[in-house]
């Protein structure tokens, strides 16, 4: 961990690349960038890791999920769809050896995911999904009833079927984003805390001039990190981009003895239950917290806690004695039209973005693709510039 | 969460504040709700057998029993329902979550509330505290209270506060072998042992009782040591030894005036902390005072606090004992009386006036007694590096040092470390945890923030919280 002298000191006065937020996408950005031997500076308003990465379950969302099959037979949103698949596979990959890569434990744990069905309509639902999948090469199984009861004895036995993906599983969300800061750090990049961003110019050369609570810093580029927040930030260079806030709640048991192997989530309704590395079950799925006015968290609310729950102990019946011992809240980024929104601006060059709705499972992937593009020039991926809320009109909300 | 039940005053607590407070609501007309987690009511000091045992003489049970019986009949007298074996495990607006028997959740709603939550005892780490045989006062009483068995064979008592003499005396008199009484404070002077008899008007009963427990410990030869504080121990799989030793006035040990006894138990009373996790839920403000016990609720002349509806009473709003309690959930009901129209205001006043000036003079008598009490910073230095702060996820002080040097902030140390996740949520390792970061980043104890409440309150099982009538709200529709 960077110690606090380190994170309190006084900011460089300039970097060729600042990066506005230490969540999981910043600090990640901050260590690749560091690795290709780029000046980097990252700032956080408040402490790292604090918002959605370290708010999340933890888990990897690589099947589709139920809030992406909105709209589900257009024909461009299959190709999103197929987008989305082919970089949750890379994403995959990017979990799968990031401990090696950053040399210290992350709970990294590949445990594989199932996405159960209830009804029949369901059931189907997940036959399209998995052909989806099937194309742009994540590797997914359709399991029927019988199967599934095979597979995973543990599950309500009246579930009409599920697919399985062997490549999902979890990380732990509090040692994620920490350990690329701390890395990022050793390799040079100056990360700061308490540095809120409170006004962005940019000068005759174009460099951007960006004053922080900690002090001013000049800087040839600037990326977008703040997650839900990156429209506030944005606000400050005239930007704005397709994101929103949106409150989530989670909710943790005591620890049991091992009962489940796979992530579970349901394609119809909001699920996603998980046995952690310590024992403990981790219930959320998208489940709203009450919205508080800052410096005040989001608070938890009961209703989330007891409808959640609800769904969680119909797909296993046996949590029914387990105790809820916490819950939490975290607010995430969530994009208008559920891509990333990762790469540059071209209506201010040299702004740039790095922001994604399943945050967790994307922002190793997303940061280290924007540092090849911001180092080496390499093409992201079509369709996540930030401009698009600018030349989209935006649904209100 | 479907049978709504609705209350003029709910009442969180079934102890003397608690108590006091549903017999004076239902003085003035409300309905009265009264929620105890436990099976009997009374709260810790005038805490009542357990299911099972029967009285006989009650008179030679002592005043707090006989206090506390008086209490809890006139509360089922007053018509007030009880609701024993209840946790109160979520609160928001108006509604607080109940789950009874551990088995059903349902929100109940309420035009006042009260919360009256008590207090734990202090939790102290040092090298050796989560040995068995190490046990809270509190704890200890528990069972001497409510089952009548003693704790062990040789007792070790350490702590400080007017406890730190009652507690070992009490022990005496069931029959329990009090090998040494220590208390962290200083022997009482002259000028001391004055000042107090000066803030005696209206306390003479507390006063008489410390004589009494004094004598009592003097006539059993249980030797009584100040200014000493318990710094360790020892054993294998089981205390053995306690060792103990001198501290100054900030209970910093003095080097070379280590000692040894040897004991099967120790127990523990560095006074109570506040049990505030359903009032910080609820959205209250807060000051810290640490001889209150840390954390103290913002409370004005009517017990309310800065949340409207909600109001506070009791050793939960700062220790303060079980007759200042009492007087503390009176007002609170009148408050709430008042603010419902069921009492005039110069009523209100009226019968606030005695429990006012018996307040006053407790208050004068607290303030008298706390040089000999004030709990030093010393207290929250005797780890060593390997000592576990956090029991439940088995937390140490250098895996914790490693943390903290990174952020003081409490929420960035829970979550980099796990330390205070578990069952306890937090109880046991927050203020020590707290305590730790003061030290390192050179901040004041009261400045740490602690960690961002959230609910339940109480672990509670699935089964009793699942409501599938709560469908999704469709979150994830644009």
């Amino acid at each position: 961990m960077i110690a606090a002298a380190e994170l309190r000191a006084a900011p460089p006065r300039a970097t060729d690349v600042l990066i506005v937020g230490g969540g999981l996408a910043g600090c990640a950005l901050a260590y690749y960038l560091a690795c290709e031997g780029v000046e980097v500076t990252l700032v956080e308003r408040g402490e790292l890791n604090r918002e959605a990465s370290g708010t999340n379950a933890g888990s990897f969302h690589f099947q589709i999920a139920l809030h992406q099959l909105t709209a589900f037979e257009t024909d461009n949103v299959r190709d999103r769809l197929l987008t989305e698949v082919r970089l949750h596979a890379e994403a995959a990959a990017v979990w799968a050896t990031l401990e090696n890569e950053l040399g210290a434990p992350l709970d990294v744990h590949v445990t594989g995911g199932l996405m159960v069905a209830e009804t029949p309509e369901q059931f189907r639902l997940l036959h399209d999904k998995q052909e989806i999948e099937r194309v742009a090469g994540l590797e997914t199984h359709v399991l029927g009833p019988a199967e599934l009861r095979e597979f995973a004895p543990y599950l309500a036995d009246d579930l009409t079927g599920a697919t399985y993906c062997p490549d999902e599983g979890h990380a732990n969300p509090l040692l994620a984003a920490p350990l690329f800061a701390q890395r990022a750090s050793e390799r040079g990049a100056a990360v700061r805390t308490h540095a809120g961003v409170t006004a962005v110019e940019r000068d005759d050369a174009g460099w951007f001039s960006v004053t922080t609570q900690a002090g001013t810093i000049r800087a040839r580029r600037i990326v977008n990190a703040a997650g839900a927040w990156a429209n506030d930030v944005a606000a400050l260079s005239g930007l704005r981009f397709p994101i929103r806030a949106e409150g989530l709640h989670v909710n943790v048991t005591e620890p049991r003895p091992r009962l489940l192997e796979p992530m579970i989530q349901h394609i119809g309704r909001r699920l996603s239950l998980k046995q952690s590395a310590n024992n403990t079950f981790i219930i959320g799925g998208g489940w709203p917290a009450h919205p508080e006015q800052p410096p005040k968290r989001f608070s938890t609310s009961w209703e989330s806690t007891a409808g959640n729950t609800a769904i969680a102990v119909r797909v296993v019946p046996a949590l029914a004695g387990v105790r809820v011992v916490r819950t939490w809240t975290g607010v995430m980024a969530f994009t208008d039209d559920l891509s990333p929104v990762v790469g540059e601006s071209a209506l201010q060059p040299g702004y740039h973005t790095c922001i994604a709705t399943t945050g967790f499972t994307l922002s190793p992937l997303m940061a280290r693709l924007l540092a090849e593009h911001m180092s080496s020039g390499t093409r992201l991926p079509a369709g996540f510039s930030p401009d698009r809320a600018a030349v989209q009109p935006q649904p209100t909300t | 969460m479907r049978d709504v039940e609705t209350y003029d005053l709910l009442i969180v607590g079934g102890g003397p504040a608690g108590l006091a407070a549903a017999v004076e609501a239902r003085g003035a007309g409300l309905s009265v709700g009264l929620v105890d987690e436990r099976p009997t009511f009374g709260g810790q000091i005038y805490k009542q057998f357990g299911i099972g045992f029967r009285v006989r003489n009650a008179r030679a049970l002592g005043r707090d029993y006989t206090r506390g019986r008086a209490l809890i009949e006139a509360a089922e007298r007053s018509g007030a329902t009880l609701l024993p074996l209840t946790s109160a495990v979520a609160i928001r607006d108006d509604a607080v979550v109940l789950v009874a028997d551990g088995e059903h959740a349902r929100a109940v709603t309420a035009r006042r509330i009260v919360i009256a939550p008590g207090a734990h005892d202090r939790p102290v780490a040092f090298p050796g505290w989560t040995l068995p045989g190490v046990l809270t006062a509190g704890a200890a009483q528990t069972i001497v209270k409510t089952q009548r068995v003693l704790p062990g064979k040789r007792i070790v008592f350490a702590g400080s506060g007017p406890l730190a003499l009652a507690f070992p005396a009490q022990l005496r008199e069931y029959g329990a072998n009090v090998v040494l009484a220590l208390e962290a404070g200083p022997r009482p002077s002259g000028r001391d042992v004055a000042r107090i008899v000066r803030a005696a008007r209206g306390n003479l009963e507390l006063l008489r009782d410390a004589v009494a427990y004094r004598a009592r410990l003097l006539r059993a030869g249980v030797p009584m040591r100040y200014a000493r504080i318990v710094v360790r121990a020892e054993g294998d799989g089981q205390v053995r030894r306690v060792v103990h030793a001198a501290v100054d006035r900030a209970w910093r040990q003095v080097p070379g005036t280590e000692e040894t006894t040897d004991a099967d138990t120790l127990c523990i009373g560095y006074g109570f902390t506040p049990s505030v996790e359903l009032l910080r839920l609820a959205g209250c403000d807060f000051t810290d005072a640490e001889d209150l016990g840390g954390p103290v609720v913002l409370l004005d002349e009517w017990q309310r606090t800065t949340v409207p509806g909600v109001s506070a009473a009791g050793d939960g709003t700062g220790v303060a004992g079980a007759s200042a309690a009492v007087d503390g959930g009176r007002l609170a009901a009148l408050g709430a009386a008042l603010d419902l129209g069921a009492i005039e205001p110069h009523t209100a006043r009226a019968r606030a006036a005695p429990v006012r000036r018996r307040l006053r003079h407790k208050e004068a008598f607290r303030v008298a007694l706390r040089p000999l009490h004030a709990v030093g910073p010393g207290i929250y230095e005797l780890a060593d590096p390997s000592t576990v702060v956090c029991r439940c996820e088995e937390v140490t002080v250098d895996q914790l040092a490693v943390a903290i040097d990174a952020s003081a902030d409490v929420s960035v140390v829970k979550g980099l470390t796990r330390a205070g996740m578990g069952l306890c949520q937090g109880r046991s390792c927050q203020r020590q945890i707290a305590a730790l970061i003061a030290r390192r980043h050179g901040l004041p104890l009261a400045s740490v923030a602690p960690a961002t409440p959230r609910l339940p309150v109480r672990p509670v099982p699935i089964g009793a919280i699942a409501d599938a009538s709560l469908e999704d709200g469709g979150f994830f529709t644009p």
